[in-house]
């Protein structure tokens, strides 16, 4: 090693220090306990095949979760194909629609949605008040709150990845099938979708990822009644103590959000992406 | 030109979904207006009475603000420090350990952070940490580091390496070609990482939430709390003043650059 080496491979040394102290340390942590406690033994995945209530946890979390993906990239892919159709100030308003509630706190997001949606809250009160209901709708404390909140959630992230992964396209491609005679059906399905596919991937995964986790947007809107995994966790820490139960629930979670990336990285295009080379 | 009714409703469909996006988030401003005790739109007139509401120390609303601010920045400064450390370290170098590392430091902004918090609530009751400002700043700074490896990184790829090999020919030793030569040309990078780093700790809650109780209280925490204990305007008003700060701040860049964030 060289004088100069020594000097970029010290560099890395704080940064990587700190990450294995406090980050794989406490992982392994969750690993270990999730195998010892509270006896010695795989226990406790056998108990989580026994229990029907983590299977209804599981099932929950895998249809919400689905079910936002599909919704997230449908609705993200319109977005980002108009942003990139948009010209100067009208790009500029809309990309602050997208930016602004990206920045926002998922509090705040959370908070203004059970404003919405609640029993009092501003849809019901307003059909109430047109005459179109007698009774309030239900539309949070529920699985159709617990997606609508992490639709919005999901949707700025899958976006902006879908929006730069579109305008690094060339388009010259589509003025060549446009002149050939191909209709704009056609230049959508057989060109824009399949040229694609790479930045849809890589915000399925990203959605899914994030979703599978999501702790406060589901706990907030699914008031208790629609318990996802990440929820499920953190009540058997913080009420019921159940730590083999947590911590193999947790372990289980990592595995498949591993299991997911690893498949990502599998693609050279994902694997630039998370990288952080993000072209263009 | 023949109008694309495909376009056309694709269009649409877009404002429609970016409406979706904005006008929600929008709703916070009138509840915070509200001229009654709990959450609902003015009834009579507006009033500003939730926004007096948390100037009032009692409230803790400002030493929520305050504690989020003074953890977001000892946070942000640890992981900017390393981050840009390890970045530029790694940038001049090859094989295994730039690839194995930068997998292990990416990984708090992938795995769930629930994973996390069970992990280091654990580690935190055995040495005493938890609710303490250490913690939460050491916690910080592991979430944060990954951003700011990212938004150094971004900057160090737009940089020429012969810039190393004309420095050191030129007889400049390994820490002056660093401090003096790289550091200088990804200023602005590592400008981007701190504000990233700052942001996320600013807003950080999940992890937060576990490890902290009475002493330790951020303003996502204190929000938190307020959601789920009581159904409090005042809730709405602070909502509205992030909401308004985001709002200028990004309005601001967009004007100025002519270029999203």
């Amino acid at each position: 090693m060289t004088a100069f080496q020594r000097w970029a491979f010290g560099l890395t040394v704080p940064a990587c220090l700190i990450v294995t102290a406090l980050y794989l340390v406490p992982l392994g942590t969750v690993l270990a306990i999730s195998v010892e406690e509270p006896v010695p033994g795989l226990g406790n995945y056998a108990g989580l095949l026994d229990s029907p209530a983590v299977a209804r946890v599981l099932a929950t979390t895998l249809q919400v979760t689905l079910l936002t993906c599909a919704l997230t990239l449908v609705a993200s892919y319109v977005v980002a194909f108009a942003l990139v159709h948009m010209s100067g100030r009208l790009r500029q308003a809309a990309l602050l629609m997208v930016l602004v509630p990206f920045w926002i706190s998922v509090l705040v997001r959370a908070f203004a949605w059970m404003t919405i949606l609640r029993r009092q809250g501003v849809i019901n009160s307003t059909l109430a008040a047109l005459g179109l209901i007698t009774d309030p709708l239900e539309l949070a404390n529920n699985r159709i709150g617990v997606v609508i909140g992490m639709v919005h959630y999901m949707m700025p992230f899958a976006i902006l990845l879908l929006y730069a992964n579109l305008a690094g396209i060339d388009r010259r491609i589509m003025q060549a099938a446009r002149s050939l005679g191909a209709r704009p059906g056609t230049v959508l399905l057989r060109l824009w979708l399949p040229l694609s596919l790479p930045g849809i991937a890589v915000a399925a995964i990203f959605v899914f990822v994030f979703s599978l986790g999501f702790l406060i947007t589901p706990a907030l809107l699914g008031g208790g009644r629609t318990v996802m995994i990440a929820e499920y966790i953190s009540v058997q820490i913080t009420n019921t103590l159940r730590w083999g139960v947590a911590t193999s629930l947790a372990t289980l979670l990592l595995v498949v959000v591993g299991a997911a990336i690893f498949l990502a990285m599998r693609s050279p295009a994902l694997r630039a992406a998370f990288e952080g080379q993000v072209r263009q | 030109m023949r109008s694309r009714p495909v376009l056309v409703l694709g269009k649409a469909g877009a404002w429609l979904l970016l409406a979706f996006l904005f006008v929600p988030v929008l709703v916070v401003v009138p509840v915070a207006l509200t001229d009654q005790d709990y959450l609902s739109l003015p009834q009579h007139g507006i009033s500003f009475s939730h926004f007096a509401a948390l100037l009032v120390p009692g409230n803790g609303w400002l030493a929520s603000i305050g504690t989020s601010l003074a953890i977001a920045a000892v946070a942000s400064l640890v992981a900017t420090a390393a981050g840009a450390a390890y970045a530029m370290g790694v940038w001049t170098m090859k094989g295994w350990w730039p690839s194995l590392t930068r997998l292990v430091l990416l990984a708090p902004m992938i795995v769930p952070p629930i994973v996390y918090a069970v992990g280091i609530f654990r580690l935190w009751a055995r040495l005493d940490l938890l609710d303490t400002p250490t913690g939460v700043v050491l916690v910080h700074v592991v979430l944060c580091l990954p951003f700011t490896v990212l938004a150094v990184g971004a900057s160090l790829s737009n940089l020429d390496p012969a810039i190393v090999r004309a420095a050191r020919s030129l007889g400049a030793r390994p820490p002056t070609v660093f401090r003096r030569i790289v550091l200088p040309n990804i200023r602005l990078g590592v400008a981007a990482a701190a504000l990233f780093a700052f942001v996320t700790s600013w807003d950080e809650i999940t992890v937060t939430l576990f490890i902290t109780s009475r002493h330790v209280v951020t303003l996502p925490r204190r929000i938190w709390t307020s959601i789920t204990d009581s159904v409090d305007p005042a809730l709405a008003a602070i909502a509205s003043v992030l909401l308004l700060a985001t709002v200028l701040a990004l309005a601001l860049r967009l004007v100025r650059r002519g270029q999203p964030a």
